[in-house]
């Protein structure tokens, strides 16, 4: 099967500070992919640079077999709106209604209608279970229905990848929940996922593969059962230990 | 005419029946300079904080050199932004007016006085409102530009549909905070002939040397201009927050269908919305 995104050597570095060290990784299309990794461990910063919010120092971040640093024929909006993410602070554009948040990239990214957009929109809020809210400014929801509608913003661009940063972190424990089961919805109908997460439970349940950074590097992947449930390296053994 | 013997009151009933007119005239041309200064500003200080405010390394990692000309021009460019906003917050602006105004007829340029006093005020208020935007710029948490970034928009896309509208509406108290100063201090153009409420009352208070009775009577309409600025622009905030409330919308059957929530019961409506 042919790779939708893969990463090649990817190195990344905040002024002497190394960050990535060469990261070799792919996820296939319906792939769940989580990563997992202590704080610090370049987990975030992965992420980011397969977004282009941070710009790689060196390596290659292939999609579909074609370098978003190098070729040319690649349109970056275009990029932008087929691999969404989603982010730990929710970031909803605050000037808009949970609606408009969902319309906005479809009408000036994709140049989509305006009646388009809002059917769109309408069912992925749906989906989310936020159609309720459509008239709610972002600062009126609790912190749960915020990523729900992250959520629905990110889909809403019809996306093959979506990579969440840390979904859950931010929330009060009773609303991770809700999160989790609209992600592990979306997993269950072949959306490619790239989760960090410290949800070990979700990434037990719904992923196809764990990876586990340490240091700037991947020091452990495979499936979900050998990855958390038989470790091999020390460094995983004790992270482990100490999500418990 | 009043006698030496005329009260207070009977001099600024006298000077509001002789020179009325000539306030009236005064005040509209304050207003207007004040005004279409103000708003000529808002308009150079939004062009200048959004240049200065975008990033001279181009997000992609994409090198090449049309980049690197367009990087080392924007830094061009954003340095002399840079001078032009020292150069008018570092000087007054009666300095700025008879520099600029005399200046121009050394090279020939024989401007009108009305032309002149909204043109000096536009710039003046330019370089502080470019500061006051970039403030509001910045006063947009970054996830948001991410966010939009993220779903592929572009930095201008980004900058007017998302930054500058939350922008705006943050830095309105400031911006209303030059309006009220340009009112008053458009005052000081007397010294290039602007007709406007200062001049007038120059002219009125030397014909009969009353000069308490009519700057009062200026004070009092600088006082009233300054209030119902402050008052329109407080209505304009509200307005731009839009309501406190918002309606979830449910089906016809269902009987939690259309609840107004409000942050009163917002609570209550969940636990039903939920159940």
């Amino acid at each position: 099967m042919e790779p939708v995104i893969q990463v090649r050597g990817l190195h990344k570095a905040f002024g002497t500070h190394e960050v990535l060290k060469g990261i070799d990784f792919a996820a296939g299309k319906g792939e769940v992919v989580c990563i997992i990794g202590s704080s610090g461990s370049g987990k975030s910063t992965l992420l980011r640079c397969i977004n282009l919010l941070e710009t790689p120092d060196g390596g290659a971040i292939l999609y579909h077999g074609k370098d978003i640093l190098t070729d040319a024929t690649i349109n970056m909006p275009q990029y932008h709106a087929k691999v969404g993410m989603v982010f730990q602070q929710f970031n909803l554009f605050g000037n808009m209604t949970v609606l408009e948040n969902c319309m906005t990239g479809q009408m000036k990214v994709l140049g989509r209608s305006r009646e388009e957009s809002m059917e769109n929109a309408m069912k992925y809020l749906r989906k989310v279970g936020m159609e309720a809210y459509v008239s709610a400014k972002p600062r009126q929801l609790s912190g749960g229905q915020k990523q729900r509608v992250a959520i629905a913003r990110s889909l809403a661009m019809d996306p093959e990848v979506i990579l969440f940063d840390e979904p859950t972190s931010a929330l009060d424990p009773e609303m991770v929940g809700e999160v989790l089961s609209v992600m592990q919805k979306l997993a269950q109908e072949g959306l490619t996922m790239l989760v960090v997460t410290h949800e070990m439970g979700f990434a037990r349940a719904v992923a196809d593969k764990v990876v586990f950074m340490d240091q700037g590097v991947i020091a452990e992947e495979g499936a979900p059962e050998e990855v958390l449930g038989s470790p091999k390296h020390e460094r995983l053994q004790s992270f482990l230990r100490s999500m418990l | 005419m009043p006698t030496a013997s005329t009260s207070f009151f009977g001099w600024v009933a006298f000077l509001l029946q002789k020179y009325g007119m000539l306030f009236l005239r005064g005040t509209g041309m304050t207003l207007l300079v004040a005004l279409t200064g103000t708003a000529f500003g808002f308009i150079i200080g939004l062009l200048v904080a959004i240049v200065r405010a975008t990033s001279p390394v181009p997000t992609l990692a994409r090198k090449s050199f049309a980049a690197a000309v367009r990087c080392a021009l924007l830094k061009a460019i954003q340095l002399l932004l840079a001078a032009y906003i020292q150069v008018f917050r570092g000087t007054p602006m009666i300095v700025q007016a008879v520099v600029i105004y005399y200046g121009a007829q050394y090279a020939g340029v024989y401007m009108d006085t009305t032309f002149a006093a909204i043109f000096i005020i536009s710039i003046n208020t330019g370089a502080y409102m470019a500061e006051i935007i970039r403030g509001g710029i910045f006063s947009v948490d970054k996830g948001q530009f991410e966010a939009a970034h993220a779903i592929g928009m572009t930095h201008w896309q980004t900058m007017t549909t998302v930054v500058l509208p939350q922008a705006i509406r943050n830095i309105l108290p400031s911006v209303g905070n030059e309006l009220i100063v340009n009112i008053k201090d458009s005052s000081v153009l007397n010294v290039i002939s602007v007709s406007e409420l200062f001049f007038q009352a120059k002219s009125a208070a030397g014909a009969y040397y009353r000069y308490f009775e009519v700057y009062f009577i200026i004070a009092v309409i600088y006082l009233i201009l300054t209030l119902t600025v402050s008052r329109i622009l407080r209505f304009i905030e509200l307005k731009m927050d839009g309501p406190d409330n918002y309606v979830i919308h449910g089906s016809q059957s269902d009987s939690r269908a259309e609840i107004v929530v409000s942050r009163e019961n917002a609570e209550e409506v969940e636990k039903r919305w939920n159940q």
